[in-house]
């Protein structure tokens, strides 16, 4: 079928063909897309079920994990009372007002690991981002054949059907002073002596954190990609835009919304992060996990909350910048 | 977080074996373990938790066929186990916990105080843990010694012993230090101030545990003579201070390798050839060897870090199922789970009673640290310690007449968790 023949179809009140790959958006009357509701199950039916699971499971124990930001400390547990201590904690430490103290205007070593997770996951997530991208533009705009596409999809996801410890631990004979790739640059003579460099380095905590949540922003990416109308690419060649040209003005605009769910995904996935810096950082590092999971160990649970709040509120904050650099609602 | 005092692996010691293990028990732990837990109580038994270390099916089955009822035990890590007992006393009976833990539990009042005189055995119990002297000439140690924690009141208060009642009835015990490849140091490691000379910059790893991390590092610059500590197991702010801003630098420098946080990890990281030395669980010594990679346990000679294990019920325990936790306690003490024990290199609270259980050449090579007359296997039937092996120290005696300090929780310990943290992020 055509580009004509199928918009001559969809005008002619038929259904848009619906499909992965290539689907044309149908062009219904706006006003009457969003009042129209498929018939059935009630609304309230419908929404009950994971409503209540995100009250119980999720929105309750969040707001407890405030309310107990601020109870005591007793040294095997908490009771409760109103106290700011532990926020203050979080942010200043102890001489922080004295000029003649070294700590003065130092902010506490919790607030500087929040920053240094923070600041740690936009490197992991720029690097995801220039992986996924041209991965998922490849699968959706290269690849033709539909079974291909699914195929190649399919094996960009196989690191993601083995277990997580799994995936961190082959790391380890990969990068080790006596791994694979110490073994091979010392067989072809590069180096005389292994390097320590590749494994429990930020290198590797960077490759094996890429490695493990990059498969997050190609899948979003990819589906955003593989859902523009080809019609449009077409008309712009038509019209003489050069492959730059249509890049910038349709493509990048249209697979917007892909990227920012697959950075959402990167962002909260790697600002949560403990256990990985273990493996392959050997330990190396604080990240705010790490904080609250030491914390929790000794029975702090009113401090471990202040953390667990505020990489919350970090999270929340990184969360609306993106949705504020891109629209989704309005580009979906 | 799982650390502490040792974790037992099963069947052979192979790296490949140990992820599958590692698996294995985690999905055993959580799914089967519940199961089993929740059994024993409909079946009118007991339910224990703990680490590794005691909760083994072979031992609690071995229980539960002596005494005639059920007693299931789960193995947790550190972490979930500390919290699980000090949060939810109502989804366990007995806890086999850590004297280090006491400062914690105790005052939060979880377990019941255990009268000594319904325990048979308790006169054969060594003044290790009674007094802090396991010979007349053996020096207490600083920290969390088991006599220091141990004595209470009827009402569960920490009192100063001797007294009729007790928190926990001390059990298995073992004391930590160094492992060390021999081919990689070059030469014997006999101080704990080997883990910060330059001569092993980035080869040495320590434990992720900010309280015992930090207490290795003491040792160390004690060994050194840069400073004498005043209580390594109760440091002051000021002390730790000291030894987080000197340790700052030699990591900044690239000192340290790695900071493990399970056996597995300290078992990798020699035997791929990542450090030299570091601080270990003497049962990592023999998964090294089985993979070929020379491995020795220091004696180091400013004495070792002791830590001790016992049984404890919880608070909510009463009737029958009181009566049975006695039971169990006193099968404990009875020395047939501490020979067991013993196989993978703990200490029995009665070494009597483990030596009853115990064949001679098993006693003279892991009690009296003579060398072993014949091949010996761990308690699951694999050969870890060859024909002439020596265990390093010497005999129990006089390990624990030596030991440095015990496994503790400092009052400064929310200060030494954000400094630990700070030397992490430096």
């Amino acid at each position: 079928m055509t580009t004509v023949e199928s918009y001559a179809k969809i005008t002619h009140g038929e259904v848009a063909p619906r499909g992965l790959i290539g689907g044309a958006p149908a062009v219904l009357d706006e006003t009457k897309r969003k009042f129209r509701r498929e018939p059935g199950f009630p609304v309230p039916i419908l929404i009950a079920p994971a409503t209540l699971w995100l009250i119980v499971f999720l929105f309750l124990p969040l707001i407890s994990i405030f309310i107990f930001s601020f109870w005591k400390t007793t040294g095997h547990g908490m009771t409760p009372a109103f106290t700011l201590e532990h926020y203050r904690d979080f942010f200043i430490t102890e001489g922080f007002f004295d000029p003649k103290k070294p700590e003065f205007l130092t902010p506490s070593i919790f607030l500087r690991t929040l920053w240094t997770t923070f600041r740690f996951t936009i490197t992991v997530m720029a690097i995801c981002l220039i992986l996924a991208y041209p991965l998922a533009y490849f699968l959706s705009m290269q690849v033709e054949d539909f079974k291909w596409q699914l195929t190649l999809f399919l094996l960009a996801m196989v690191p993601f059907w083995t277990s997580y410890l799994i995936r961190a631990v082959a790391w380890l004979p990969m990068l080790g002073r006596h791994g694979l790739i110490n073994e091979f640059l010392v067989g072809i003579g590069a180096i005389d002596e292994p390097v320590s460099f590749f494994l429990y380095s930020e290198f590797s905590y960077t490759m094996a954190l890429v490695q493990l949540y990059v498969v997050l922003a190609v899948g979003p990416i990819f589906f955003s990609l593989a859902k523009i109308d080809r019609t449009l690419l077409e008309a712009a060649r038509d019209m003489g835009a050069t492959p730059f040209q249509i890049f910038r003005e349709i493509i990048a605009p249209l697979s917007l919304p892909g990227v920012a769910i697959g950075m959402i995904f990167v962002f909260v996935m790697i600002m949560g992060e403990f256990a990985t810096a273990v493996v392959v950082y050997g330990g190396k590092t604080s990240t705010t996990g790490t904080v609250i999971l030491n914390y929790y160990a000794i029975a702090n649970y009113p401090f471990a909350a202040v953390n667990a709040f505020m990489l919350m509120l970090a999270m929340m904050i990184g969360v609306v910048v993106i949705l504020r650099l891109v629209d989704i609602r309005k580009e979906l | 977080m799982a650390y502490g005092p040792g974790q037992v692996l099963q069947g052979k010691f192979s790296r490949r074996s140990f992820i599958k293990t590692t698996a294995a028990g985690v999905v055993t732990g959580a799914m089967t373990g519940g199961a089993f837990l929740r059994q024993a109580a409909a079946d009118g038994g007991l339910r224990s938790i703990g680490l590794g270390v005691s909760e083994i099916n072979e031992i609690q089955g071995q229980a539960t066929k002596d005494l005639g009822f059920p007693v299931a035990g789960q193995a947790l890590g550190y972490g979930e186990m500390f919290s699980k007992m000090l949060n939810q006393n109502d989804q366990y009976e007995i806890a086999e916990g850590y004297y280090n833990d006491m400062r914690v539990m105790a005052p939060a009042k979880v377990w019941q105080p255990i009268d000594t005189k319904k325990l048979k055995d308790w006169d054969k119990v060594t003044d290790l843990t009674k007094t802090g002297k396991l010979t007349p000439e053996s020096s207490e140690g600083q920290g969390d010694a088991p006599f220091r924690l141990m004595w209470c009141d009827e009402s569960g208060t920490i009192v100063k012993g001797p007294s009729q009642y007790i928190i926990m009835v001390p059990a298995w015990h073992n004391a930590d230090s160094l492992g060390y490849n021999p081919k990689a140091t070059g030469r014997p490691i006999e101080s704990w101030g080997e883990l910060l000379s330059k001569d092993f910059k980035g080869k040495v790893a320590l434990l992720n545990v900010p309280q015992i991390g930090v207490m290795d590092a003491a040792l160390a610059i004690e060994a050194l003579g840069l400073k004498k500590f005043g209580d390594k197991g109760n440091m002051t702010k000021a002390e730790i201070d000291f030894l987080i801003d000197y340790l700052i630098p030699l990591k900044k420098a690239g000192h340290f390798r790695a900071f493990w946080e399970n056996f597995g990890q300290s078992v990798n990281l020699m035997v791929n050839g990542e450090v030299a030395l570091e601080s270990m669980w003497s049962p990592a010594v023999a998964a090294i060897q089985a993979e070929g990679v020379p491995c020795v346990y220091a004696f180091p000679k400013e004495g070792m870090r002791g830590w001790h294990g016992g049984l404890a019920i919880s608070a909510k325990v009463k009737g029958k199922q009181l009566d049975q936790a006695y039971e169990y306690i006193n099968w404990w003490l009875a020395g047939w789970p501490g020979a067991f024990v013993a196989r993978q290199g703990y200490y029995h609270s009665i070494p009597d009673n483990a030596k009853k259980y115990l064949a001679a050449e098993e006693w003279d090579y892991w009690y009296m640290g003579k060398p072993a007359a014949k091949d010996l296997s761990d308690p699951f039937g694999t050969v870890i310690i060859k024909k002439g092996d020596v265990r390093t120290g010497g005999s129990y005696w006089s390990r624990y007449s030596k030991i440095n300090v015990w496994n503790s929780i400092m009052q400064e310990n929310d200060y030494l968790v954000k400094r630990w943290t700070e030397f992490l992020t430096a």
